[in-house]
């Protein structure tokens, strides 16, 4: 499988490039996944945010979704987790929302506080 | 839900809540025999047989129920596949596992787009790092000639040895590996 050439070189220029971290990644991004997140556009959400996280080359960032959170009136729902930091809840995200969170909150370190539903001190 | 493959992702966040570690999917289009086939099967926590009747009947969903994490996902894809001639069949056991096929005729006028399929493999993929995905389309053409694509996380995980998938380089990658395997299997219908 050629793919498979490729994702060798792209994982030892990925290891040179993190052994210069102490960490993984830096920022956790979740979308919520479940039914009624699915029904209001969370698959779009989570594809913008890819594609901005890929297209602004941002190499420390995770993104992963998880299932239905119990606010469903607010999907699709967004998290941002920083080690030490509050955890951000995002809601009624569009793509477009989606984008600009990536923009200021992941790369400038500025809460989108207009979007904000809910936050979270870490335990 | 829009399309076919907006039930597809709610399914899989059942799989996963049902503790899966190795989700697979096929779509499988039979031009002659008119028939469009969705297969997931996973290796969760299974259900017994109240549950699996629970699941797919909308109107025993209480609230209490709800808790128990039956929703109106597997009920409404299972209206849309019966309502487009074809049918849904659900087979679990604690412990086992679940597998779950619609069967939709293919040309019917009410039958929904396959939708982003793309955009919903890669999402489910790269947003569960901890399972495994197994993705196979096939279509067999009036002709009797077969397309087929495969895509397996398992092999992309070893050679990636905890790199990120969303790792910028690596999700291009991942992204068009799957579309293009479903461009040649004619499934995209967007």
């Amino acid at each position: 499988m050629k793919t498979l050439e490729e994702l060798r070189k792209i994982r030892e220029k990925a290891q040179k490039q993190m052994k210069l971290r102490d960490s993984q990644h830096r920022i956790k991004i979740v979308v919520g996944m479940g039914t009624s997140g699915i029904a209001m556009g969370a698959r779009e959400v989570m594809k913008a945010i890819l594609d901005e996280v890929a297209k602004r080359n941002l190499d420390d960032v995770l993104v992963t979704q998880t299932g239905e959170k119990g606010l469903s009136s607010m999907e699709p729902v967004v998290d941002v987790i920083e080690k030490d930091k509050q955890t951000i809840t995002y809601g009624n995200v569009t793509p477009g929302k989606a984008r600009k969170i990536v923009a200021e909150h992941i790369v400038n370190g500025k809460v989108l506080t207009d979007y904000v539903v809910a936050t979270q001190s870490q335990k | 839900m829009q399309d076919i493959s907006l039930h597809l992702l709610d399914i899989i966040e059942n799989s996963i809540r049902a503790q899966a570690k190795l989700i697979k999917i096929e779509i499988l289009v039979q031009v002659m025999k008119n028939k469009l086939v969705i297969t997931i099967e996973d290796d969760g926590v299974g259900m017994d047989a109240e549950t699996m009747q629970k699941a797919q009947d909308p109107f025993y969903t209480t609230k209490e129920q709800r808790e128990k994490k039956v929703g109106l996902g597997i009920p409404l894809f299972k209206q849309n596949a019966e309502m487009c001639g074809g049918g849904f069949w659900m087979k679990s056991k604690p412990g086992h596992g679940t597998k779950i096929i619609a069967e939709f005729r293919y040309d019917h006028v009410d039958r929904m787009p396959l939708g982003n399929l793309t955009d919903t493999i890669l999402g489910a993929v790269i947003g569960h790092p901890e399972v495994d995905f197994v993705l196979k389309l096939h279509r067999h053409m009036v002709s009797g000639q077969q397309l087929d694509f495969e895509f397996d996380t398992r092999p992309v995980k070893r050679e990636l040895e905890g790199i990120p998938l969303n790792y910028p380089e690596v999700y291009t990658l991942l992204q068009n590996e799957i579309k293009e395997g479903i461009i040649k299997t004619k499934m995209e219908e967007i």
